[in-house]
């Protein structure tokens, strides 16, 4: 199950998501519609009270 | 010249393709994430490559790759679920699911939603400690249709074969593309959410309390194990022997969905690549097989920079930054060491650990 995600920037750039799971582990997500990763992680923001970090650049 | 079949001349006939099954890993005998994974209670791949368990409020279950296997049938290992803690009262939304998910442009030759929809049949060893009613069914996810069946296990603690035929569907097509259109489902508890309707026995719109009706509560006893091997699905009526893939074959097809690099060596490296801030690298992991989409990157050890210096690091510090199916940009961002020559060539790996790994998933 996701407990956090935020935004990572490269070079000025939003290059992929950092999606940690309640486990602890830590997935590197591209930013790919077809990665199931990058799915379920548009589901966990469409639920009321998730949000995703944005630390900025 | 003729060419003469080798074997039972009854068969003589009988059409065989190469890859006829439709599933992969039937055998389980690729395991790239662990042999054994406990206290599991929810969803997710853990063990035994393209099978995912899909749980809630389902008891707890330690799920491994075994060498319990049918007694000569060519098998070395299955797949086993082994129930640790018990759950006798299930509530309504209790579900526990072994399946497969199938991209749909591998399903295109089975016609699904024409006229010539062409049936399919699962074949597969099983043997489970409880006896009783179980479901095996298809779940189309293109269309939210499905179809089920069921199967019985007869002896405890034996191992069966089960054959199941399942029609073909002529309403709705499985999407060209490389998303998950089918899921093959093994059912092992169910909540009346799941079985308080009449079992789906033919191709229907996908309603929830016809999915597993009269499916056993496999969560019931810590005492129960359940095994499955020789997972075959393929066109037609007829269960043919089990298609055994050279290993080098089966990895290559499971690479597809999921990759685990391990640093084997205390300074292996992964890539080579340039140094782009001082304690930053950038490079590029060339996979040997397509994966079925860009793939998400999970890495855990100690890594480090090599260029003129040495940057060192955790996995939680390497990323992907640009992606596609062949190539993968790695960003190794760290803290520690020292700092590098901006521009310099680098090399990126493992730091004094040949336990690093960095894993790559695709999955469905």
């Amino acid at each position: 199950m996701i407990n956090k995600v935020e935004k990572k920037y490269t070079d000025g750039e939003w290059s992929s998501y950092k999606m940690t799971l309640t486990s602890g582990k830590i997935w590197s997500v591209p930013l790919v519609a077809d990665n199931t990763d990058y799915q379920a992680i548009q589901e966990w923001a469409a639920i009321e009270g998730n949000n995703i970090i944005d630390n900025g650049a | 010249m003729a060419i003469t079949r080798i074997g039972n001349p009854a068969l003589a006939d009988v059409r065989e393709p190469n890859f006829r099954n439709i599933l992969i890993n039937g055998d389980m005998s690729i395991a790239q994430r662990a042999t054994s994974a406990s206290s599991l209670t929810g969803s997710g791949y853990n063990t035994v490559d393209r099978f995912r368990t899909n749980m809630g409020t389902a008891g707890t279950w330690t799920q491994s790759q075994s060498t319990d296997v049918p007694t000569g049938q060519g098998f070395a290992t299955s797949f086993k679920m082994d129930c640790t803690t018990a759950n006798g009262s299930l509530s309504g939304g209790s579900f526990l699911i072994i399946d497969q998910r199938v991209e749909g442009q591998n399903l295109q030759y089975l016609k699904k939603g024409t006229s010539s929809a062409e049936s399919t049949t699962i074949s597969f060893w099983v043997k489970s400690a409880k006896t009783g009613t179980y479901i095996a069914a298809l779940n189309d996810l293109d269309n939210s249709r499905y179809i089920a069946n069921s199967y019985t296990i007869s002896s405890a603690n034996t191992w069966e074969k089960k054959t199941i035929t399942y029609a073909g569907d002529t309403t709705g097509a499985f999407g060209n593309d490389n998303g998950a259109s089918l899921k093959v489902q093994f059912w092992l508890v169910a909540g009346t959410t799941y079985s308080s309707g009449t079992l789906a026995t033919s191709w229907e719109s996908n309603t929830s309390a016809n999915n597993a009706v009269g499916q056993v509560n496999l969560a019931d006893s810590t005492s129960n194990e359940w095994y499955v091997t020789g997972v075959q699905l393929e066109a037609g009526s007829v269960a043919s022997d089990f298609e055994f893939l050279p290993v080098d074959v089966n990895l290559e097809r499971c690479q597809r969905y999921y990759h685990k690099w391990v640093s084997e060596h205390v300074y292996a490296n992964i890539a080579i690549g340039i140094v782009a801030g001082v304690k930053n690298g950038r490079g590029v992991y060339q996979n040997k097989v397509q994966f079925r989409s860009a793939p998400s990157l999970s890495a855990d050890g100690n890594f480090r920079i090599v260029g003129d210096a040495s940057a060192t690091g955790t996995g939680s510090d390497i990323a992907v930054i640009r992606n596609n199916t062949y190539i993968h940009y790695l960003d190794f961002a760290f803290s520690g060491g020292s700092n590098n020559t901006v521009a310099y060539a680098c090399e990126m790996g493992a730091n004094n650990d040949a336990d690093a790994e960095i894993e790559f998933s695709a999955e469905l």
